[in-house]
């Protein structure tokens, strides 16, 4: 065909502009991260610096700090930090073992038509929004958990409790892990499964000896997931943590504050301190999950390899 | 006799991997060449060097000149599009676009931007009569080309190929998903298309080779072990390895 | 313990486990149905949240308008009015019109309250009166109403025996949910044009032209860091980071461009890794095809790829919505919780889940109200889901 050298070269032009258009649009995607991380960093740390406006607050009083009063200016977030590990990895500790096993019932254990409606189960409680769990969490978890401190003789505040928390955040995470697991568990080679078959196992001792081993990273990457779910879920546990001033809380039956509800707590002005310690707040937040995210992801190369 | 290619010292490697070897050949205009050999020789490796589909392939490495008329096609003076319209390719497997026959046709011709609707349809035409297909689908050309058999989805990635009047058809193990009658009709239209073309056809059947091509390659572990006239070839081999491979004692 | 007996247990355990699952969802889906259900209807939809205070000048003596058919509550004849006692969705006392006869003298009236004096107001049912002045039989000007706490009865035998009505002080209904489900609408049309380009094309970029580089894999590392980022801390970016985008359009506080433009960033992700899988799908020999005919890379990509790979985008618009409807802490940070029944894209506003965040957060949690809004996002979010499971299932059978 004869072939237009200008529109060639034309095309040659607009070619390459969609490339660096295409390429600097992936390159405004990514640098949101940095601008996220640089912006919450800047403000979060500005309080605790010389010169702060508002009157500069000491970075040991808040980090290792065991009240969080807005009203008389303490902010100590240090029982806050281990208030959310607590609420997350007892989350974790329920939902884990019914997460997996539920995944090992849907893949290998129940028949093909109730697996299919187990697995609608999970994506439908995957797509339940938090807010919903929250509303949720407000009118029959409290409920639950304030009958079930009368029956130890201890009154609640409403039911707001620790308790409520985990109960609600291992209801959270439930799908994540599930879903992961259920990835996991589908992966593994079926040669294996018919080697230990082969060697006299039942279908049974195949699934929980050789199967859910052979899934264990994917598992654990599921388990990776829901954890970093428990420590940024927000709006759903402040209806149900109760905002305590000071801790940390291990009885689970008080009241309790994570680092998420301390940013939602009594969010009325736009400005000074009590506003710009919520950055801090964040910032504590995105270390909590970038440091467990780094442990446990070594902790699963561990726990791979054996 | 016309050349199409001058191949001079061409080796390509993918990684650290050699995949060609000390390539010298020449290719001959309108002139059916035939490359043959056992799967992983580089045969069809080589064929994608001619219009330079490897330049998609990530880690891959050439050395050495193709010149087509007397330009070297991987100096920097080409231009990647102006060769490829001038050296079209059909594949292994019928891959037609998921649009109408006659949006497929027209692909090329309106990528280089043509829009003239009258025109488009006179070209459209054409390419489907010369690919032997027009009869067959003149009533349905705004119908999903999804909707063809293979043989016609085949023939019309020939059309879509000849649209664009080429110089060179490269094909690419071109019968290979199809059935017997399929082959038979594909093959009928090379005979065809040779007038007009210069034709590289990369086959797995000898039978075929020995059928359709004018001359022939047999390539082994990235060489080329001989190329002659294809009657030749397979009468006279001078290479023991190629004689070996024609009778059937490996490959 | 025999082999058998234990392969039983451990299979138990299972089914027991899954029916924790099943349970839950039960729970959630019946929890909400109860409470919410019966305050589920048209005009909690179409309804303002705050109720409108409006005071219209009657001066009338009243007429004959007998009707023949029962109406609720109870009727005057005199005024065409039927009036019932009743709770509000605040759960406050109200008297409330049960029916207006369509020539009432209290139907069209010309208001009276300082700001729109002498503009047309109508009176309808639903609407809850707060005080009427009268003059009695004696002549002397009162007025009778909820304000001074009597009930529909005593109102209506007030108004039958007296001399004239002068004015009527009414609120329309209010406890509606037309604002939010505006503002909702709002902030999926700015976050999807946004991310969707940024994010198809950046998804194209790493897909079809992106090397092994160093640069590519620091794009692809930032993106994927992204998806790990809780929402909250979106809502601390947005409002540092994007805040002065908006005063830009002249924004003076948190408004509704604000939380779209911090949500387009919370979707990125969702976008760009949908289109990548559909990318992924596209046969190469398709690509392969359209360079061999001399179209260019960009030719190739919007005239063969894309086209193929448009039901994933769609998936990813689909699950953008619902993550859209769904979204909360970081909309707390950007939009503000303040229930605003004109939003604009440049006032505060809140979204259904914010508008239940901001019921719930109260000092008397409204369950019945937030429980009706959890099953309308319940819906939304199910069918949008349905829909994706659609497309994939007709998606794998095209390229299989």
């Amino acid at each position: 065909m004869q072939v237009n050298k200008k529109y060639i070269k034309k095309n040659k032009t607009i070619d390459s502009i969609y490339k660096y258009f295409f390429m600097a649009m992936a390159i405004l995607a990514s640098s949101f991260i940095v601008l996220l991380v640089l912006f919450v960093f800047t403000k979060g740390i500005s309080p605790f610096l010389s010169g702060y406006e508002y009157g500069q607050v000491n970075f040991f009083d808040f980090l290792f700090g065991l009240t969080y009063r807005q009203d008389k200016g303490i902010y100590g977030v240090g029982f806050i930090i281990i208030n959310t590990f607590i609420s997350a990895f007892a989350a974790l500790i329920i939902s884990f073992p019914i997460s997996v096993l539920t995944a090992l019932f849907i893949v290998k254990i129940a028949p093909k038509n109730l697996s299919k409606v187990m697995q609608t189960i999970v994506e439908l409680l995957a797509s339940i929004p938090s807010i919903v769990y929250g509303v949720f969490a407000g009118g029959v978890i409290t409920g639950i958990v304030k009958d079930l401190a009368l029956l130890f003789g201890v009154s609640t505040a409403g039911g707001s409790s620790l308790l409520a928390v985990v109960i609600l955040l291992a209801i959270m995470i439930f799908p994540t892990i599930t879903s992961l697991s259920i990835s996991a568990i589908q992966a593994v080679d079926k040669d294996l499964e018919q080697a230990s078959l082969a060697l006299g196992a039942t279908k049974t001792q195949t699934n929980f000896k050789i199967v859910l081993i052979a899934a264990k990273s994917g598992i654990f990457a599921g388990a990776i997931l829901g954890i970093g779910r428990a420590f940024g879920e927000a709006t759903a546990v402040a209806m149900v943590a109760g905002n305590k001033l000071f801790g940390p809380t291990f009885n689970p039956f008080d009241i309790t504050r994570t680092l998420t509800t301390t940013m939602l707590a009594g969010l009325k002005e736009t400005s000074g301190l009590d506003y710009d310690i919520r950055f801090s707040v964040g910032l504590v937040l995105m270390v909590v999950i970038f440091v467990s995210n780094y442990i446990l992801n070594l902790v699963k190369k561990k726990v791979g390899n054996m | 006799m016309e050349t199409s290619f001058i191949v001079k010292d061409l080796d390509l490697f993918y990684g650290d991997k050699q995949a060609l070897k000390k390539i010298n050949m020449e290719l001959y205009k309108n002139k059916v060449t035939a490359f043959i050999g056992p799967s992983g020789c580089g045969k069809s490796t080589f064929l994608r060097c001619l219009n330079r589909m490897n330049d998609l392939i990530e880690g891959c490495k050439i050395v050495g000149t193709i010149e087509k008329d007397g330009v070297n096609i991987y100096s920097s003076k080409t231009d990647i599009v102006d060769l490829r319209t001038k050296v079209g390719m059909v594949f292994q497997k019928p891959n037609p676009f998921p649009m109408s026959i006659f949006d497929n046709v027209a692909y090329g011709p309106r990528c280089q931007g043509l829009k003239d609707k009258k025109h488009l349809e006179e070209i459209v035409t054409k390419a489907l009569k010369q690919a032997a297909l027009y009869e067959e689908v003149k009533d349905r050309l705004n119908e999903s080309a999804l909707g063809l058999s293979g043989g016609q989805q085949q023939r019309l990635c020939i059309a879509r190929c000849i649209a664009m009047e080429p110089e060179v058809i490269l094909m690419d193990e071109p019968t290979s998903a199809l059935d017997p009658i399929a082959t038979a009709k594909i093959e009928e239209l090379i005979e065809e298309l040779k007038n007009d073309y210069t034709i590289i056809i990369v086959t797995h059947s000898m039978q075929q080779a020995s059928r359709i091509s004018d001359y022939t390659a047999f390539f082994l572990l990235g060489e080329v072990v001989e190329f002659d006239n294809t009657k030749l070839v397979f009468s006279t081999p001078k290479d023991k390895r190629t004689e070996d491979y024609i009778t059937g004692r490996f490959g | 313990m025999s082999t058998k007996i234990k392969d039983k247990i451990l299979n138990t355990i299972t089914y027991f486990a899954s029916g924790i699952s099943v349970f839950v969802l039960g729970a959630v889906l019946v929890f909400l149905f109860s409470k919410g259900f019966s305050t589920l209807n048209w005009d909690l939809i179409v309804n303002n949240y705050w109720s409108q205070n409006l005071l219209g000048t009657v001066d009338s003596v009243g007429g004959d308008y007998t009707i023949s058919e029962e109406v609720d509550g109870i009727y005057s004849a005199r005024w065409g009015i039927a009036l019932k006692d009743n709770v509000n969705s605040q759960k406050e006392k109200v008297i409330e019109v049960t029916y207006i006869h369509p020539e009432s003298p209290l139907k069209t009236m010309l208001s009276s309250s300082a700001g729109d004096n002498n503009k047309e107001i109508t009176l309808e049912d639903g609407y809850t009166i707060q005080k009427i002045d009268i003059v009695t039989s004696d002549g002397i000007p009162t007025f009778t109403g909820k304000i001074m706490s009597q009930d529909a009865a005593t109102v209506i035998s007030n108004i039958d025996s007296a001399q004239k009505i002068t004015s009527i002080y009414y609120k329309t209904t209010g406890g509606g949910i037309r604002s939010s489900l505006i503002t909702t609408l709002y902030l999926i049309v700015i976050s999807l044009v946004i991310a969707l380009p940024i994010g198809v094309c950046s998804a194209i970029y790493l897909h079809e032209y992106a090397s092994k580089s160093k640069l590519n894999k620091l794009i692809r590392q930032g993106i994927e860091t992204l998806t790990g980022v809780p929402s909250i801390v979106y809502g601390l970016m947005g409002v540092t980071v994007l805040f002065p985008v908006t005063q830009l359009f002249g924004a003076t506080t948190t408004s509704i461009l604000l939380g779209g433009l911090t949500m387009s960033i919370i979707l990125l992700p969702t976008i760009m890794k949908s289109t990548e899988e559909a990318l992924i799908v596209v046969p190469q020999s398709l690509r392969d095809g359209s360079l061999s005919l001399g179209a260019t890379k960009s030719q190739t990509i919007f005239k063969v790829v894309l086209p193929c790979a448009v039901n994933g985008i769609l998936t990813g618009v689909l699950l953008s919505i619902g993550r859209v409807i769904g979204e909360s802490a970081a909309l707390i940070y950007t939009m503000g919780t303040f229930i605003n029944d004109s939003p604009k894209l440049l006032s505060q506003g809140t979204t259904l889940s914010l508008m239940i965040w901001s019921f719930m957060s109260g000092e008397q949690p409204n369950f019945e109200l937030a429980s009706a809004i959890s099953i309308i996002i319940l819906v939304i979010v199910l069918v949008l889901n349905f829909i994706v499971k659609a497309i994939a299932k007709k998606f794998t059978k095209n390229f299989a």
